[in-house]
């Protein structure tokens, strides 16, 4: 079908992506195995495992990222698929700027999240010393195993609204307006058509927000340190300096277990998301479908709306930006006397922190390019192929789905110091871009593959006919019909990056400073007045992707 | 020009043969027409020409040169082939203009730019289409768009033009009005053509021959007179125009025509076609053109009762009954009652019953 060269280098364009994704994971395997870091004297054996199995930490932890996760879901599924149901089949007010708002949550940074619930609502936050000056007494817990469900809970509710709200549009409306016709009432056509023919994507939203809860890092690094709450992730987190040394193969045996958690999960959501998709393809005509109207209940249901949206959004990011502006905070402080411009100074005056923003930055944009690109170039390897290498290509951009930021991280830090000669790029900036590159490889991919899959088959043989060869068909035709696709790209992976914190932990060090590892450190340091700030500067960054993608119509979802 | 060979091709997907072994020709001037219904494989017989899919076997030529070659393990890629292929979607590059769709085949092909102004400018002429040239295709109508097409297939000079559908995207009046401009377009510019389409009047408007597909073989092949007039099978004879069925059993033979018997007692004599023993099951089929209103009876004449009358704007079309059978015929029949229908015997053939496979 195609000449030699150019499936040379479809071929090592897979061999490429194996390898940046087997490497790190195969190394953390391997270390997992040995009794002592791989740089230390060591032997083989299952001597982490024993040790960690052997932590009463270990197992509460365990046990508590299974809780979270579990009253995640308890919390976000009925309410996101609530959502979903008001914002496309109900005549509720201001559809549209709630469309808008209901995605913020998933942009900013949890770590910024966290912090901003803490400065808050925490014992001595914003909205605790008032809730105090009037109940006289705070009627609320953000660090309790309960209150850290319940946040992250809430937070979580805009994924499972996406694929609700995705499964309700994409239902035809003549399926229900067949029901109506049959004789069933508004009611019964929700109960016996519209929520079975979306049950598949409820379920995997359920699925997807567990993953996610297991995965969770920044929310229980905050807001489960003051009492003493470990998950999974700020276990191994902890883990570092346990014994003294760095004891990496004891992270390397947790990080194995985390991922014996996700990797059935992903492949779990991967079977679920083909079975949502069945019911998709019977698609009715487009007709604008008539709008439940909720009458009297309409406001109720604004309000209870509006009460979420105040808690996930205005909340916690009105008391990052007070915070950002004060000296100090704490009972009986005057706003007036403590307002000041010195956190931000603080930041401009710190060399490294002023790298990271820049490292932020340039991560962003050119990095988010050089990423898009590099997706671009996997995708258009298996496109239109069905042979071998596509379904290869299927299943290793799921490795790395499974893998939490932080495992990533770690892997690679270790692959800089590990592979020879790729010491130098350890203090550079390529090193984070890379770890994050790897990633968000399987959100990059989802975006172009659905552009490319919007390329009718036959736009492309005709080039062929008409006497291009395979390579000038991608170049002159299927490229320059995704271009706005690739732009859009761009731009979600921008946010993506600017929000990204947990890869980038392990490999902070003098030159791969981002804002996102920065944050941890500091807030590890109790440099409260400069992680105010630079949070406060990392959702302007984010805000600015998010009012250029609204401005050109980019769709935030796919 | 030369000619254009296919030879035993078969084609499957998976287990599922497509193409069982299909072979056809192709000279030079010369429009065929691959008819069928969905699933005969007529769209797949013609990407296989174009290279656009895989046979399992048999042999594609286009005078000395080798497209497809299974038993040698040739496969010409689709780009060297040098064929003009029009979509069924038109599939024009919404990112590029009319002028540079025509002219991308050219470029391709390292033509100077000044002959390319040249040539892609006399292709739009031709079709129509100079006015147009700097329009993006979604600002063109389905009719101009098909144009586009064309031009772009017919621009480099491709030894065999292959189209398939290419009138299935038009509103049904413009599709007549089309299918005459192609027609004239085709003979003006002495255009070697495959056409596939699923429309036998179609198919016999626009082709000097026909090949009639049946889930992956040829069925007949011909004139669309012959095709039409003189059917092998009773596929040919059912796909190629409109028909009344009459079950049967043969009660007598006689050189060449044979009597027809049904379970109702009418008897009626034919043209034997195929092979019919005495006591065998038929069915006699004869167009609905030939069906006429008689008054009494006679000789193949069937009394039959009428159940409706329809208006088609340029004939009548009328049903009527007898027992089970329903027959239909044009003309203007009396409102209700009796009608005899005269079945002329050199217009109703007679079929064997294929044994149930």
């Amino acid at each position: 079908m195609t000449d030699r060269s150019f499936s040379l280098s479809r071929t090592a364009v897979v061999a490429i992506t194996a390898v940046v994704i087997f490497l790190p994971i195969g190394l953390i395997f391997w270390q997992s195995f040995l009794n002592a870091p791989f740089f230390a004297p060591h032997r083989f054996g299952l001597d982490s495992y024993a040790f960690i199995f052997e932590d009463s930490d270990f197992w509460t932890a365990f046990a508590n990222s299974i809780v979270i996760a579990a009253g995640m879901v308890a919390i976000a599924l009925p309410m996101g698929a609530a959502l979903a149901f008001l914002l496309t089949r109900t005549d509720l007010p201001a559809q549209r700027t709630i469309e808008v708002l209901v995605l913020i949550p998933v942009f900013v940074s949890p770590m910024v999240l966290a912090f901003g619930y803490v400065v808050a609502m925490g014992p001595v936050g914003f909205y605790s010393t008032w809730a105090r000056s009037i109940f006289g007494d705070v009627p609320w817990n953000i660090y309790s195993l309960a209150g850290i469900a319940v946040i992250a809970g809430l937070t979580h509710v805009p994924h499972v609204y996406l694929y609700s709200s995705a499964a309700l549009k994409s239902l035809g409306s003549d399926v229900e307006e067949a029901a109506r016709v049959a004789g069933a009432s508004p009611l019964r056509v929700a109960l016996n058509v519209s929520l079975p023919m979306t049950a598949p994507a409820l379920l995997y939203a359920a699925v997807l927000v567990f993953f996610l809860g297991f995965e969770l890092f920044g929310l229980p690094l905050v807001l489960g340190d003051p009492e003493g709450h470990l998950v999974l992730s700020t276990y191994l987190f902890k883990l570092t300096n346990k014994l003294g040394t760095p004891s990496y193969h004891l992270m390397a045996a947790v990080a194995v277990c985390i991922v014996a958690v996700t990797f059935p999960l992903v492949l779990l959501q991967r079977w679920l998301l083909r079975s949502a998709g069945k019911y998709v393809s019977v698609k009715g005509k487009a007709t604008r479908q008539k709008l439940l109207p909720l009458g009297g209940w309409k406001w109720m249901a604004l309000a209870l709306v509006a009460l979420w949206l105040v808690f996930t959004i205005v909340v916690p990011i009105s008391g990052i930006t007070l915070r950002a502006f004060v000296e100090q905070w704490g009972e009986g402080i005057k706003l007036a006397d403590v307002l000041t411009l010195d956190n931000f100074r603080g930041v401009f005056d710190s060399a490294e922190q002023m790298r990271a923003i820049w490292n932020t930055l340039l991560i962003g944009t050119v990095g988010g390019a050089l990423a898009v690109a590099c997706y671009t170039a996997i995708g258009l390897a298996s496109h239109r192929q069905s042979g071998g290498i596509s379904r290869v290509l299927d299943y290793i951009v799921l490795i790395p789905r499974a893998i939490p930021g932080i495992l990533a991280g770690l892997a690679f830090l270790w692959i800089f110091l590990f592979v020879p000669g790729l010491k130098e790029l350890r203090n550079s900036i390529f090193a984070v871009w890379i770890a994050y590159t790897v990633v968000w490889l399987a959100y990059g991919m989802r975006l172009i593959s659905t552009s490319l899959l919007q390329i009718s088959p036959d736009l492309e043989e005709s080039a062929r006919t008409v006497g291009a060869s395979g390579r000038r068909v991608l170049t002159d035709v299927t490229v320059p019909l995704i271009r706005f696709g690739l732009l859009a790209s761009w731009l979600l992976v921008f946010m993506i990056f600017e929000r990204e914190y947990s890869t980038a932990v392990y490999l902070l060090g003098q030159g791969t400073e981002v804002i996102g590892s920065m944050l941890v450190s500091l807030w590890g340091g109790g440099a409260i007045d400069q992680v105010a700030a630079l949070s406060l500067i990392n959702i302007a960054l984010v805000a600015v992707g998010l009012a250029v993608a609204l401005r050109f119509g980019v769709r935030l979802h796919e | 020009m030369n000619k254009l060979v296919v030879d035993d091709l078969h084609l499957q997907y998976g287990d599922n043969p497509v193409l069982k072994g299909v072979s056809m020709t192709l000279s030079p001037g010369e429009v065929v027409a691959l008819l069928g219904a969905s699933g005969s494989g007529k769209t797949t017989l013609l990407r296989s020409v174009a290279g656009l899919e895989s046979p399992s076997r048999g042999r594609i030529t286009i005078g000395d040169s080798v497209l497809f070659d299974g038993a040698a393990g040739i496969d010409m890629p689709v780009e060297k082939r040098s064929l003009g292929l029009v979509f069924q979607s038109y599939a024009l590059w919404p990112h590029r203009t009319v002028f540079e769709n025509v002219a991308y085949g050219l470029r391709l092909r390292g033509t100077p730019s000044a002959e390319v102004d040249q040539r892609v400018t006399e292709a739009l002429t031709n079709l129509g289409l100079r006015h147009l040239a700097e329009r993006l295709p979604h600002q063109l109508s389905g009719g101009q768009q098909q144009r586009v097409a064309i031009a772009r297939a017919l621009v480099y000079n491709p030894p065999v033009v292959l189209m398939d559908e290419p009138l299935s995207n038009l509103d049904a009046k413009l599709r007549e009005e089309a299918r005459a401009w192609l027609r004239e377009l085709i003979v003006k510019l002495h255009i070697s053509a495959l056409v596939v389409t699923h429309d036998q009047t179609e198919a016999m408007a626009m082709s000097d021959r026909i090949l009639l597909l049946n889930s992956g073989r040829i069925e007949q092949q011909g004139t669309p007179e012959e095709m039409y007039r003189q059917p092998k099978t009773q596929f040919t004879a059912e796909f190629m125009g409109s028909n009344n069925q009459l079950p049967g059993k043969i009660a007598q033979l006689a050189n060449g025509r044979a009597l027809l018997e049904g379970n109702d007692g009418w008897r009626l004599w034919g043209l034997a076609r195929g092979e019919l023993k005495l006591g065998d099951a038929a069915t006699g089929i004869i167009r609905l053109e030939h069906t006429l209103i008689a008054n009494g009876a006679a000789e193949n004449r069937l009394r039959t009762e009428v159940v409706t009358g329809m208006f088609l704007g340029d004939r009548r079309e009328n049903l009527f009954k007898l027992g089970n059978l329903r027959l239909r015929c044009y003309g203007t029949a009396p409102a209700n009652g009796e009608c005899w229908l005269e079945l002329p015997r050199d217009e109703l053939w007679l079929f064997p019953v294929a044994p149930a496979a």
